[in-house]
């Protein structure tokens, strides 16, 4: 059976140059590249964590920031669960376009996605939006907030850690249960992709007995 | 054999009883509590608890019935006991018990031992064939097994990947392919295919390259598998969105290989979902604003390769060979496009069309515009051909939704329309033919209206407007272009309108209609000309505005000229025209003639007096020239002449025009009866103007053709006075007496005047009735006119005697007495027709000039019927019909002459 009970999908937006790939890798590959060039089209990554203990699996689709690429990324919205977005604490433009990365989310995506603001880059110096502007503006608009920093690892893991822990409580209280059938509906529901589902699960479980007895039985005819 | 192996290499052991123990609490694991033996408490509560309730009932009896208990072979024994439920196998144990560890591959299903052989002890090795042969052979004859073997299959990959041992993962994907080529006709397939694709997303997820590419292959393998039974439940969109951010990889390496992989990705998911409609919806738009992009994406740098590459080949530099083996993004993308577009039904051609424009904007590859035409023509030409109209109107769509971007993106876009739009014309028939043509004229007009100034990019985009215009007219047939010309002429805002945008508009839609009329041939002028159109296009000939009035100039002169005389006829002379090709008008040619010829003279008279620069009369003097050539014969000549006579009145007579309009009226008078004597070949007419011509170069010069320029000459002063220099009605008319034709008509009429409306066509309702008779019947009151034949056809206006088929032999005369055959009925009908169009749509002053001369006698006759009847009336004052007929007395109608076929 599949090593996970979960899987959520998480899109990563925001202007060029913010550092998404950056914090992506940082995550999955525990790397910090520094001479990363723009994404072309869509990126795609997967990590498993565990949380309280139950093992997620996370898909990280991590979009180009580019305007012409605009059109392709726009259409990940909307299998999201999870939508982070990104700007640069040390650049006043990225923060300024947020507005319009509402919009456009608001237009594409899920309207219960999850959405968490990240300002990203604390490591630099030079920072043109302070915390405090950050946070109201994620209050205002019903986000999660969080300041971190790609190259220094930091707050990343708590990032994904914390979407996963608020995406499982999320599916939980919509199951009404946290029981192991629940979360087998709920992955056959939005997560797995092919659509496996409890159908192969059960296949699998009514089979076992018989499998093991052709399999004695061609046992004893190897032997004769 | 994997097991063996593990049990005898001591530093990997904690791992294989970790992945035992785990396959131990695994609920799916055939094997349950393996390995407990050794290590544990054999007979432990918990273990033998749990033994209980996984294994079967007879499990436990098995136990007691067991002879050689020993406390070395427990395990073993546990072991057998629990994996061989079945009491009839029980007597391959005491074999098994040779080997602690080896017992234990041999006792687990054959299918996962089939499984196992077929994995190399050296992963480099590769798959061992025969083994692979061997497990093959077995879900061949157990299809039942195949979904377990996939599943199991699955699990080993899964963990080769996570301990990134990526070659066994291959041998596994592999093996999974072969088995799904062998077995693709069993009906279990189905739950095999679960497994398969969980591994082919198994090794998409990871991010080695290689992985991807060869879950790629065996993807595109799987979608070209028929299944026979529909999985409904099966989802794509992993597949899609893995497949689409494929084809935007830029990994420095394997750049190229990996979006190929995406892009036969994507094709596989086409051709897996795009035939059935229970499956996921390829369609939908989430699906589709993924891969069309993608394809794009990748197509766009196709088209400048094939530039770099195309200037390349032209200079030499590179050799076309080499590219044709292998196969490239760009091409591949393109053939995905192709498909995709090609499988679209109607319904589903915007859903690929409106990611394609969107990209488009977004990429800005609107302008230059190269590869947005490339991509239009593959559409195009790909798309089932009758929802082609539908791309052109999409387009049209995005001009529409465009009209606030920058002129040069709306030029580029209507250039593409205007590629694509030929494709589409073969198609669209009827309402969709014009409507798109309405389109395109509603873009002129906002174009128009939207500017107050025309800027260069404006006007190109106009031009890109009315050649789109033209280019769909082109592929439609002729009778269609005529209602397109139709449709245009009504959206053509009348001279009322004198505000300088109406008439900005006026002359673009003018453009627009000189532009189809160019594509259209003419054949017979009445189908080219119907009334409708005819009218309205003659008002616009007598507008104000010089350019509108040599547009519409332009556009008689297309239609007019079938002999390609356009060129020889452009400017006014009196020279011999060697290179006229002409042929004699054609019977309904000439009825077209009597019919509107008048108007489009009066109209041409009007022009020419409306403006002395020299283009416009050219241009006017060329449509009056190519009117003469095709239509002037023996019965029309006289028409022709007056319409040059009255040419020279205007000139003589009208105070308002300057001198040198004048004289350039005088000009294109001579010329234009040069040209009828030439065209006509009635020698006593050319002597004639050859005459005046030759007098004229003596005396006055500029009376003659070329025409004077307006500001040159106007200090210099001209001889005006020149009575005898004039063309004479008189000789005109002895002329064409002397060459033995007929120039009453000539003589009595009077010369064409200046604004003379057009007459409204009168119809008679009775006319038909009468003229069916008339074949029949010989006419009285004909007085042989015209042919000096008694036949009323003949003497009909405008209608030749058909001659007889020139069949003359006894039998063929016999046979015609006896009985009129088809072809004469037809000949006799179509005479009819003839005749019964010629009253009904003729003019009824016409038709009075046509027949004025001939009935005297009979007018007397009615004279005096109407006198006598006056007297009785005078008479009987009471009676009531006599107070009709005195109203109709008192009408001047009877006063004036009848043609003869009202008498009856």
């Amino acid at each position: 059976m599949e090593d996970y009970k979960f899987l959520f999908k998480i899109v990563l937006v925001g202007n060029a140059g913010v550092g998404k790939t950056c914090l992506v890798r940082r995550f999955t590959q525990g790397l910090f590249p520094p001479g990363q060039g723009a994404t072309i089209g869509v990126d795609f990554m997967i990590k498993t964590v565990e949380v309280e203990g139950e093992k997620i699996k996370l898909q990280i689709w991590d979009t180009a920031g580019q305007e012409r690429f605009r059109s392709i990324t726009q259409s990940y919205y909307r299998s999201a669960h999870a939508l982070i977005l990104v700007y640069d604490i040390s650049c006043q433009p990225t923060f300024d376009c947020l507005p319009d990365w509402l919009r456009e989310i608001q237009e594409y995506a899920n309207s219960k996605v999850l959405k968490i603001l990240v300002g990203n880059k604390t490591d630099r110096d030079d920072r043109e939006i302070p915390t405090q502007i950050g946070e109201e503006f994620a209050k205002q608009h019903d986000m999660y907030f969080l300041e971190t920093s790609a190259k220094e690892a930091e707050n990343v893991e708590r990032l994904f850690y914390e979407i996963a822990a608020e995406l499982i409580g999320q599916a939980r209280s919509k199951d009404g249960s946290g029981s192991a059938a629940a979360a087998a509906a709920q992955r056959q529901s939005e997560g797995s992709s092919i659509g496996l589902g409890s159908l192969s699960a059960k296949a699998a479980q009514s089979n076992c007995c018989g499998g093991l007895a052709s399999g004695g039985g061609s046992n004893s005819s190897q032997a004769d | 054999m994997a097991l063996i192996r593990c049990c005898f290499e001591p530093p990997e052991l904690p791992e294989f009883f970790d992945s035992f123990v785990q396959k131990c609490t695994d609920p799916s694991c055939g094997i349950r509590l393996a390995c407990h033996g050794p290590f544990n408490q054999m007979t432990s509560p918990p273990v033998s608890q749990s033994m209980g309730i996984a294994s079967n009932d007879d499990t436990d009896k098995s136990m007691d019935d067991w002879p050689g208990r020993s406390g070395g072979a427990m395990f073993t024994y546990r072991c057998i006991h629990v994996c061989l439920p079945n009491p009839s196998n029980r007597c391959a144990f005491p074999y098994a018990l040779l080997g602690c560890c080896g017992c234990c591959s041999a006792l687990r299903p054959r299918y996962k031992r089939l499984v196992d052989n077929i994995f190399p002890v050296n992963p480099e090795d590769g798959l061992v064939k025969s083994n692979m042969e061997k497990l093959t052979f077995y879900s061949l004859s157990s299809p039942d097994k195949l979904d377990r073997i996939g599943e199991y299959l699955y699990q080993k990959a899964t963990k080769d990947i996570n301990r990134k041992r990526y070659k066994l993962a291959e041998i596994a994907m592999e093996a999974m392919d072969l088995l799904l080529q062998a077995c693709h006709a069993q009906t279990t397939l189905n739950l095999f295919v679960e497994s398969f694709l969980r591994m082919v997303q198994k090794l998409l997820e990871d991010s080695n390259p290689n992985l991807k590419i060869m879950a790629t292959n065996s993807f595109v393998k799987f979608a070209n598998i028929n299944e026979d039974t529909p999985s409904y439940h099966r989802r794509y969109d992993f597949f899609i969105s893995k497949f689409s951010s494929m084809c935007h990889s830029d990994a420095a390496s394997m750049r190229d290989s990996l979006r190929l992989a995406g892009i036969k990705g994507l094709q596989g998911v086409i051709r897996k979902t795009v035939s059935d409609d229970l499956v996921e919806n390829i369609w939908a738009a989430e699906h589709m604003e993924k891969i069309v992009p993608s394809l794009l994406f990748n197509m766009q740098f196709c088209v400048n390769v094939m530039f770099v590459k195309k200037n390349l080949l032209a200079s030499g530099d590179l050799t076309p060979v080499e590219d044709a083996t292998n196969v490239t993004p760009p091409v591949l993308a393109e053939e995905v496009l192709r498909e995709l577009v090609g499988r679209a039904s109607f319904g589903h051609i915007r859903s690929v069309l409106k990611p394609l424009l969107t990209h488009l904007d977004r990429h800005e590859l609107w302008v230059p515009n190269t590869f947005a035409i490339h991509t239009f023509r593959i559409v195009m030409i790909s798309i089932q051909p009758q929802y082609s109209y539908t791309v052109v109107e999409t387009l049209m769509q995005h001009l529409d939704n465009n009209f606030k971007s920058s002129p040069k993106t709306r030029t580029s876009l209507a250039v593409v329309l205007s590629k694509i739009i030929a494709i589409a014309a073969g198609e669209s028939v009827g309402p969709s033919a014009l409507d798109i043509i309405n389109n395109l004229l509603t873009h002129l007009r906002t174009s128009v209206s939207a500017t107050s100034e025309i800027t260069p990019e404006e006007s190109q985009y106009q031009e890109a407007l009315i050649n789109a215009l033209g280019e769909f007219a082109n592929h439609h047939p002729d009778y269609q272009k005529i209602e397109i010309m139709l449709f245009i002429m009504n959206t053509v805002p009348d001279l009322s309108k004198k505000s300088k945008g109406d008439q900005m508009l006026q002359n673009i839609l003018l453009k627009s209609l000189l532009k189809v009329g160019t594509q259209y041939s003419t054949v017979s002028f009445e189908k080219a000309f119907p009334a409708s159109f005819l009218q309205p296009l003659l008002k616009m000939a007598r507008a104000p505005h010089d350019p509108t009035r040599m547009v519409v100039m332009q556009i008689l002169q297309a239609l007019l000229d079938r002999h390609q005389n356009e060129q020889v006829l452009s400017s006014v002379s009196v020279k011999s025209y060697p290179a006229l090709s002409q042929e004699p008008p054609s019977r309904s040619d000439i009825i077209f003639t009597h019919k509107y010829g008048a108007d489009i003279m009066h109209a041409l008279i009007d022009s020419m007096a409306l403006s002395d620069r020299v283009d416009a009369l050219s241009s006017s003097f060329n449509t009056a020239a190519l009117l003469i050539v095709e239509m002037s014969c023996n019965e029309t000549v006289q028409e022709f002449l007056l319409f040059i006579l009255g040419i020279q009145q205007v000139a003589n007579t009208a105070d308002t025009l300057g001198i040198v309009h004048k004289c350039s009226l005088h000009a294109i008078s001579i010329g234009l009866l040069v040209l009828i004597s030439r065209v006509s070949g009635i020698n006593n007419l050319l002597e004639y103007a050859q005459k005046i011509v030759d007098a004229r170069r003596e005396e006055a010069t500029h009376y003659l053709p070329p025409l004077l320029e307006p500001k040159k000459m106007s200090g210099k002063n001209l001889n005006l006075s020149l009575p005898h220099l004039a063309i004479d009605k008189l000789a005109l008319g002895e002329c064409l007496q002397n060459a033995g034709m007929d120039a009453q008509r000539l003589n009595t009429g009077a010369p064409y005047a200046l604004n003379q409306t057009d007459h409204p066509g009168h119809r008679h309702s009775w006319v038909e009735s009468v003229s069916n008779q008339l074949t029949q019947r010989n006419s009285s009151a004909d007085l042989t006119v015209y042919n000096g034949d008694g036949d009323s056809v003949s003497s009909s206006p405008g209608v030749c005697k058909k001659l007889l088929a020139p069949e003359f032999n006894f039998d063929a005369m016999k046979r015609a007495l006896a009985e009129p055959t088809e072809a004469i009925k037809r000949e006799q009908r179509e005479r009819q027709m003839q005749i019964v169009r010629t009253f009904r749509e003729g003019e009824f002053d016409d038709l009075i000039r046509r027949t004025e001369p001939k009935h005297d006698l009979i007018q007397n006759r009615l004279n005096e019927l109407f006198n006598s009847l006056a007297v009785e009336r005078q008479i009987t004052q009471s009676d009531t019909k006599a107070a009709s007929l005195q109203a109709s007395n008192e009408k001047p109608i009877y006063e004036t002459n009848f043609p003869e076929l009202f008498y009856y």
